[in-house]
């Protein structure tokens, strides 16, 4: 959560905090989690107190810095192989070579029988709808001289229209949503609302906003 | 079905001799992806299956010993579920590991001696027929060596052990 709060001081003796245990041997550099302090910094910085925290970030940057310096020492060691030669030929107790694989072992996630004809399928389908060739195309305006978008025939329509009206001429007066009754199919229901709109516009179907009814 | 579950498929198969997951050849061409940005359209889409995995635990991991990309456990839920296959067994593991700093040491094959060597001891058959067993390593009677087998690239997170051990030798 982004806290707009001036934390530069809070954060500066943290800082100071976090010198301090390096120096002293309580953490190592290598185990510092630096992000959670860049983090915060990042969270309550803002354009009133920005000036505050330049002090800050560099003493971070210093820290971070440091960090680096001593996993380029890391690296170095791990190149050198001899080293770690040299400490087997120390002979060291099984439970000290042991110890190095703490937090090391991870258990996998797997399915145990995988179906062919899915990946047949999957690769069928996805070798023909490729995402990183899709191609952003302008649309064509289509040049109408219509008010409507959709053209139906009129004598259709209207012929629907009257099949419609006294398809519920015995329902009315009834609630608005009674119109739908028993009807799943969302097409359908669409359909009914259109024609049910036509009717209230020509007035041959009147509704009440009140008592939410319907009625001719 | 989209491009995520099949992916999510790929990445935690169960293949033969122990394989898990699929190379990114074969994740490319299931996914019909050929043209010049297919690396890109591959890491974009295992950073966001990694999006949906990280809240539940899981990590997508690569193994370098066959070059296969995979789906496990994070650190903190493998802990939980007993994932050390070394509980109790000190000398298996010090036995795993020489044969490890070997093996990575000459480009995948050890001889039975070095280790031998390395572990101070006279007699390492034993231990070395187990981690067979468990189908960590392939033993080589005819030129006396041991190979890594890519299941303990799976199992194992090396180049953690490998921190590990430097931040030990360096002491």
């Amino acid at each position: 959560m982004i806290n707009h709060k001036d934390m530069s001081l809070e954060l500066d003796n943290k800082i100071e905090m976090i010198k301090k245990d390096i120096i002293s041997g309580k953490i190592t550099l290598l185990e510092l989690e630096l992000s959670i302090l860049f983090n915060e910094m990042e969270n309550s910085i803002n354009i009133f107190n920005i000036e505050n925290y330049s002090a800050t970030y560099k003493k971070a940057c210093q820290i971070l810095e440091e960090k680096f310096e001593e996993l380029k020492k890391l690296l170095r060691l791990l190149d050198d192989d001899k080293k770690i030669i040299n400490f087997l030929k120390k002979k060291p107790e099984d439970e000290e070579i042991c110890s190095l694989f703490d937090h090391c072992w991870y258990k996998n996630f797997y399915i145990e029988d995988l179906s062919l004809n899915f990946l047949t399928y999957a690769k069928n389908r996805y070798c023909k709808e490729k995402a990183s060739n899709l191609e952003i195309e302008h649309l064509i305006r289509a040049i109408s001289n219509e008010q409507f978008l959709i053209e139906i025939p009129e004598q259709q329509f209207i012929e629907k229209l009257d099949i419609f009206l006294d398809g519920i001429r015995d329902k009315l007066p009834c609630l608005f949503e009674q119109i739908f009754d028993g009807e799943n199919d969302q097409i359908k229901i669409y359909e009914k609302f259109i024609y049910l709109l036509h009717l209230l516009q020509q007035g041959r179907i009147k509704y009440h906003k009140e008592t939410n009814m319907l009625y001719l | 079905m989209n491009e995520i579950s099949l992916l999510m498929n790929l990445l935690s198969k169960k293949g033969y001799n122990g394989q898990l997951g699929a190379p990114k050849e074969e994740i490319l061409e299931v996914l019909g992806a050929k043209d010049k940005n297919s690396s890109i359209y591959f890491q974009k889409l295992l950073v966001q299956l990694s999006n949906y995995l990280q809240p539940i635990g899981m990590q997508i991991r690569y193994n370098p010993l066959n070059s296969y990309w995979y789906i496990r456990f994070e650190s903190e839920i493998s802990e939980l579920i007993s994932a050390n296959p070394f509980e109790g067994k000190p000398s298996l593991a010090a036995t795993l590991f020489c044969t490890l700093i070997y093996c990575l040491k000459s480009s995948g094959n050890a001889y039975i001696s070095e280790i031998q060597k390395a572990r101070n001891k006279k007699y390492i058959k034993d231990d070395l027929k187990e981690l067979e067993l468990l189908g960590y390593i392939e033993i080589r009677k005819e030129t006396e060596q041991v190979k890594l087998t890519p299941l303990i690239g799976y199992q194992l997170d090396i180049p953690r052990l490998l921190l590990n051990t430097a931040l030990k030798v360096k002491d």
